[in-house]
């Protein structure tokens, strides 16, 4: 694999982002309205039930307000060019290439991700303008958050991915991957935080891949994981993101060679 | 007359190109129903995390605030069965397609309503059915009264969703993108309604009860329905909830004029 050549990828794709200006500013001020809202339903909750879980209220708006900022990381989906190109039939010109594909659509996707990232500052300086956040208990906690995000980032590509892979049995495939988004953004964590899930139902939530991409990492930042606990989580999430990625490269395998061998 | 009935088989004929498609992609029929099924399902389950672990919000415990949810659910279907592709008009201004609903001799709007596509109403059985378990769950009385409210509910706030969609898109007849406009609108539409009203300040009341009245279509009529003529430290008019049809009349009114403001202005500077 030359890695250079991905490198050049991630590039282009991130100055490629840079020129749809209008769009940051949707996202970027979508946040506000969801920030707000954020704030208002919580502190109603906790004001007529008081605290649950041992979860004071700031550390429950500090997981939700995240969460939605490394959304604007996670939901750039740039596997979905796989989804186009089949359909239109351009991914036969692009098995001709010498490259490999999905190595390809992760670095478009890292790229776009790295314009993503930056939004997340001026959005964040909004969300504070309306909301305490807490700043992450010590340097190196802050530090396994953003591992923890990275890998999180990997498990999340590696789902869309397969779903776009499906696209080679099946064209009609939107209705599916916006299935597999709503349980993903509920199972994962993004909307309620995992530990308000009911006594036995937390234990499998958290057991599962979902909880790799949203969970892991915000109670990594709110200390809800903490120490030891903190490698495990790690170990983990990273143990997830190579079987969700063999598990995607392994279907990518089986769809290129049903194109192949249909196509004679 | 003639005319009228020119209306009625062009609408007809629309229903039962709608129902051949839904024969042909029978496929697709299913997997829009299992679609809708996995969103309400994840959205009520959301709320039913949540509050199992808070008892209340607000004081509107789950069963109440899972009615609020089935009734704006209800209401938003009723106008996207209907009046969905109003949506499009946007796009097909920007790409120039929609002159040719000027050039033929229905009103244009009647068009824009009855273009071909795949509208089934797969996600209204679902509401309704969400709609009966929520009823069940909070112990409506199914009486004459309750039902009528609850159908002029469904359809004020049909008219509110669809009168306030048809101003957001009559704007592209001056504006061209005004995509953050139409996510503000959008999420006000779909996640504030979520809630009770009497949780959110001021001016977000304001905005809700008075310039974008989606509280007409679940808030206050559940007001009405439950007896909580007291919410939140607020006090709330106990048959407010039978004004939503008059608000969704005014508000359809309102946005068709604009629309037609909007029509007349694009046909002067195409031409």
């Amino acid at each position: 694999m030359k890695v250079e050549a991905y490198l050049e990828f991630a590039k282009r794709a991130f100055s490629r982002e840079g020129t749809y200006r209008t769009e940051v500013f949707t996202h970027i001020g979508s946040i506000v309205l969801r920030v707000y809202l954020i704030m208002v339903v919580w502190s109603a909750l906790y004001r007529g039930n008081g605290v649950r879980q041992n979860v004071p209220l700031h550390s429950t708006i500090t997981y939700l307000v995240l969460a939605l900022l490394i959304g604007l990381i996670y939901n750039v989906n740039g596997a979905y060019v796989v989804r186009e190109r089949i359909r239109e039939g351009s991914i036969a010109i692009d098995f001709m290439r010498p490259i490999s594909i999905p190595w390809y659509v992760f670095f478009d996707t890292v790229g776009q991700t790295g314009f993503a990232v930056l939004q997340i500052i001026p959005a964040l300086a909004l969300a504070l303008l309306i909301v305490h956040v807490d700043a992450p208990s010590s340097i190196a906690a802050f530090a396994a958050f953003v591992a923890s995000v990275a890998v999180g980032f990997v498990v999340n590509f590696f789902l869309d991915m397969m779903m776009a892979t499906i696209t080679f049995w099946t064209m009609e495939i939107f209705g599916i991957q916006l299935m597999v988004q709503f349980i993903t953004s509920l199972l994962s964590g993004a909307v309620v935080p995992l530990y308000f899930f009911p006594g036995a139902l937390q234990k499998v939530v958290v057991a599962l891949p979902f909880a790799a991409i949203y969970n892991a990492p915000l109670s990594i930042y709110i200390g809800r994981v903490h120490g030891v606990e903190i490698a495990q989580t790690l170990a983990v999430q990273v143990l997830w993101a190579a079987v969700f990625g063999s598990m995607s490269f392994l279907l990518w395998r089986v769809g290129e060679r049903r194109v192949v061998i249909q196509g004679g | 007359m003639a005319r009228l009935a020119a209306y009625g088989n062009a609408y007809r004929e629309y229903w039962r190109l709608n129902y051949l498609t839904l024969l042909e992609y029978k496929a697709n029929f299913f997997i829009w129903l299992a679609f809708t099924v996995v969103y309400v399902g994840s959205s009520i389950a959301a709320l039913w995390v949540i509050l199992s672990q808070f008892r209340s919000l607000n004081g509107w415990d789950l069963p109440q605030v899972f009615f609020l949810y089935a009734l704006f659910y209800m209401a938003h279907t009723l106008s996207n069965t209907f009046f969905f592709s109003v949506g499009q008009v946007p796009y097909q201004v920007r790409e120039g397609e929609f002159d040719r609903f000027l050039v033929r001799p229905l009103n244009p709007l009647f068009q824009v309503l009855t273009q071909p596509g795949q509208n089934w109403p797969d996600d209204l059985l679902v509401a309704i059915v969400v709609f009966g378990f929520a009823a069940w769950l909070v112990h409506l009385h199914w009486t004459l009264a309750s039902t009528a409210l609850i159908l002029g509910a469904m359809f004020g706030g049909a008219l509110i969703d669809f009168g306030i969609q048809l101003a957001i898109a009559t704007l592209s007849f001056w504006v061209i993108r005004f995509d953050s406009l139409r996510w503000v609108v959008m999420s006000l539409e779909n996640d504030f309604t979520r809630y009770p009203l009497s949780i959110y300040n001021r001016a977000v009341r304001i905005v809700l009860a008075y310039v974008l009245p989606f509280a007409f279509m679940n808030y206050f009529p559940a007001t009405t329905l439950l007896h909580k003529s007291f919410d939140g430290g607020y006090a709330v008019n106990p048959s407010i909830g039978w004004l939503s049809p008059v608000v969704g009349i005014v508000w359809f009114a309102g946005a068709y004029l604009f629309w037609r403001r909007g029509v007349n202005r694009y046909q002067g500077t195409g031409s």
